[in-house]
């Protein structure tokens, strides 16, 4: 159910139509981005979550990543049109804060997924606490490394609270561990061409950086497109990543990535429509579902792998 | 008459650099060339460890503005025939993820699927430009709803996923290196004589030089080269100039305008494609998500690089220079550790700097050139304030916010979470207000200098100028001696551009007599 916002409301129109004849409640979602590896995932579990909770996914994905004005307008729409309840993952923790006031005022309950909302109340809020899961991610990585070892650091977008999470609980145990250790910060949008060129730059310019950290797997595959540029092997500069992706994993199982805090990206949107349906029957849900996470190492990947179905 | 050839004859060393600097000034590619150059010893002077003009630091912006320049090339051409295309971006993501999904997932050889992303290139410009050149249709809406349509279609051609790892043939529009075999085999020891004396060369420099000699660099070079010498010496060249300065007036003069406009929006796609190829070469995987941006990326170079958006005036090299100098900001602002929001900062900044260069350089107006020297000045005192500034306001802003926040709490209000993290610790509150301490003075003393420099701006003499350059220098002692070291490169560029400044008057008068005496 991918389609541009632009269209979006005509769409919605047209679904809250054909559901009011079925009776069922309609549930609008409202995605970051449909074309994202980790967020097709997330997709996936909303929508089997519907499947199995008989209700009407009406999912919207905005024209670009990173477009607030549009997931605003859609936002708008669903409420206008009755939805019984909206599963949003903000782009903009505060820019979203008064379309989600408003909905919650109107009595529709809006659970936040992924990213929380600041400034305004949501019924619930399902998600990674990535603050804790990257102070896992520094933690382990800081036994990859000597103390004394300069590493990099690909940060996410650090306007967001996902980004600044991710970084300040990277940089808060990795340093704690490794206290004479420089850190190299690479800024990125979670674009992975940005990752790669920040990389590319910085293990140019010197010789004694031994791990690339990143904040999400689309930088640790733009580190390692880097490490190939520069002509290094699997192991050389070793690679540590966040979100457990497939392409990610395959990766580690070639040499190149060591560890990778997996987000639960899969139950993220299968709760986070759950959640949303059991408060548009008017059932209590908790105000903070976490979703947890898993360490990948070469040692559990195959655990991994097969709880989450790669291969 | 015996003076002037007398004058001829001995034309004396400052003469001829007068002379130099006119032609110099005359080239569009100039403005964008003197911001890399400042940007460069900016960078340089910042950065420990080594140094930023190194030839594998250079080559690896080379290779990473490959992609980007050759979209920017045909954007070039588009833009001087005063058009423009919005699309680029889209179809070389769509032709990028296409490529790579037809030779993954369909098993077309490489040089199939490479013909087929590059087919696909031309189809979308014949498509572009029909609608511009036969239908009369503005080529802003025409390519804006080819952003929409062509990244959309590549999306919906290849699921938005991304392929696996691609074969290595595309590592030669990319990280292919001319010299890996030579080396490896040196390092086999398979070689003898000559090879084997060559073979150890290339080894022994291969961290400092040989590893970043790669295809990129090569096919974005030669790229720009083949079309240079492609618009200077046809009669294509003549016309796409000549439909961007004045349209009706190339048509009653029996240029066919509709087939050039046409054959112009093709090579615009098909370099957009291209870039696609060069961008696969280097990246990870295909994906119909590349390009984001790079319409307003391609378009910014090619104004910083002197090509007017109104058509009919601009040079492919000015927007090579400015496609080396946006990925120089990226390169250098990483290196140098920039904190992320600066970095935004900084690089609009330079870029109004960049194209500043350009305006000035056009209105061959000695005092606007002054003015301008005098605004560099200033913007070399605000990013030697910027060290200081930001910490002291950023301490300043916490206290305020903990004054603030602790107000609202003791009259009762309950705090939001929001709120409640810019309450500060005892310990915080000390070290906050010893890092606006400590950094007081020196942001006083440089805000005095930023404000006195734009003061110069306007209204000056040479004197004044003088004065200024002066306290310039002198302030690196005290800004050194609080341990600001970093500032010390800024202060020197901002006294020598406001000593520059005070010579424009003179070096414009002696230009123009000896432009008089050349004629």
């Amino acid at each position: 159910m991918k389609m541009n916002m632009t269209f979006a409301g005509v769409a919605v129109a047209a679904l809250l139509a054909g559901s009011a004849a079925s009776a069922q409640d309609v549930i609008g979602y409202i995605t970051k981005s449909a074309t994202n590896a980790g967020w097709m995932m997330i997709n996936q579990g909303a929508a089997d979550a519907a499947a199995e909770e008989g209700v009407n996914l009406v999912s919207v994905g905005p024209a670009f990543q990173g477009d607030l004005s549009s997931q605003l307008e859609v936002f708008e729409n669903l409420v206008a049109q009755g939805a019984a309840a909206i599963a949003v993952a903000p782009v903009d923790s505060a820019g979203i804060a008064p379309a989600v006031n408003d909905a919650m005022s109107a009595g529709i309950p809006v659970v936040a997924v992924d990213t929380g909302v600041a400034g305004a109340e949501v019924t619930s809020f399902v998600a990674t606490d990535n603050y804790a899961v990257a102070k896992v991610q520094g933690a382990v990585a800081a036994t990859l490394v000597e103390d004394g070892q300069p590493i990099i650091y690909v940060t996410g977008n650090q306007a967001q609270s996902t980004g600044q999470e991710r970084r300040n609980g990277f940089v808060e145990s990795f340093s704690a561990a490794r206290p004479n250790s420089e850190i190299l910060e690479v800024p990125t949008e979670w674009n992975s061409q940005e990752a790669q060129e920040g990389v590319e730059a910085i293990l140019n310019s010197r010789q004694d950086v031994a791990m690339v950290a990143n904040a999400w797997d689309g930088g640790t595959m733009g580190a390692k497109a880097a490490l190939e540029n520069l002509g290094f092997s699997a192991g050389d500069v070793k690679l540590v990543g966040f979100d457990g992706a497939g392409d990610a994993i395959a990766a580690m199982d070639e040499g190149w990535v060591h560890a990778n805090t997996a987000q639960m990206l899969y139950q993220m949107g299968y709760q986070g429509i759950k959640a949303a349906a059991a408060a548009a029957r008017g059932e209590d849900v908790s105000a903070r579902i976490d979703t947890g996470f898993f360490l990948v190492t070469p040692m559990t990947s195959g655990t991994y792998k097969a709880m989450v179905g790669i291969e | 008459m015996t003076d002037i050839s007398r004058a001829k004859a001995t034309t004396s060393l400052q003469d001829r650099i007068v002379l130099g600097l006119v032609k110099f000034f005359k080239a569009e590619w100039s403005g964008a060339f003197l911001a890399i150059v400042i940007l460069g010893i900016s960078i340089e002077l910042a950065t420990s460890g080594r140094p930023f003009f190194h030839p594998s630091n250079l080559m690896t912006i080379l290779n990473n503005s490959a992609a980007i320049g050759i979209v920017a090339g045909g954007m070039t051409l588009v833009i001087i025939t005063a058009g423009i295309d919005l699309s680029v971006g889209s179809v070389m993501g769509m032709t990028a993820a296409l490529t790579g999904y037809v030779a993954s997932f369909w098993g077309f050889p490489p040089y199939l699927a490479i013909m087929t992303g590059l087919g696909i290139g031309l189809a979308i410009g014949a498509f572009n430009g029909s609608l511009v050149a036969y239908f009369g249709m503005p080529a802003f809406i025409v390519t804006l709803a080819g952003l929409s349509i062509w990244r959309g279609t590549g999306h919906l051609s290849t699921g938005a996923q991304a392929t696996p790892k691609l074969p290595e043939t595309f590592d030669m529009f990319g990280r292919y290196n001319p010299f890996a075999g030579l080396r490896n085999a040196y390092k086999e020891g398979e070689l003898s004589g000559f090879w084997e004396s060559m073979g150890g060369f290339v080894d022994d420099n291969w961290i400092n030089f040989f590893r970043t000699f790669q295809m990129s660099m090569l096919i974005f070079i030669g790229f720009f080269i083949v079309l240079t010498i492609i618009i200077s010496n046809t009669r294509y060249g003549r016309w796409v100039y000549a439909i961007g300065s004045n349209e009706p007036g190339a048509r009653q003069a029996g240029i066919n305008t509709p087939r050039y406009t046409l054959l112009t929006y093709m090579f615009c796609s098909f370099s957009a494609a291209l870039g696609a190829l060069l961008f696969l070469g280097r990246a990870p995987y295909a994906k119909s998500d590349y390009g984001q941006m790079w319409e307003l990326d391609a378009i910014a170079a090619v104004v910083i690089g002197g090509t007017s958006l109104f058509g009919g005036r601009g040079s492919l090299w000015g927007t090579f220079m400015g496609v080396i100098l946006l990925k120089l900001i990226n390169n250098g602002l990483t290196l140098a550790q920039l904190d992320t929001f600066w970095q935004m900062v900084v690089t609009g900044l330079i870029i109004l700097v960049a194209v500043g260069l350009d305006i000035v350089r056009q209105s061959k107006n000695p005092e606007s050139v002054r003015k301008l020297l005098g605004a560099i000045a200033a913007v070399m005192a605000f990013l030697a304030l910027m060290t200081p500034g930001a910490i002291y306001l950023r301490a300043k802003i916490a206290l305020l916010e903990h004054g603030a926040a602790t107000t609202l709490r003791e009259a009762g209000t309950s705090l939001a979470a929001g709120q409640n993290a810019r309450l500060l610790s005892p310990d915080e509150i000390t070290q906050f207000q010893s890092a606006a301490s400590a950094n007081l003075g020196a942001t006083l003393l440089l805000l005095v200098l930023v404000l006195a420099t734009a003061f110069v701006v306007l209204k000056t003499s040479r004197l004044i100028s003088f004065a200024l350059a002066a306290v310039f220098i002198v302030m690196i002692l005290p800004v050194s001696l609080m341990g600001y070291e970093i500032t010390v490169p800024f202060l020197v560029l901002g006294a020598a551009a406001l000593l520059g400044g005070t010579y424009v008057h003179a070096m414009f008068a002696k230009a123009r007599m000896l432009d008089v005496n050349a004629r």
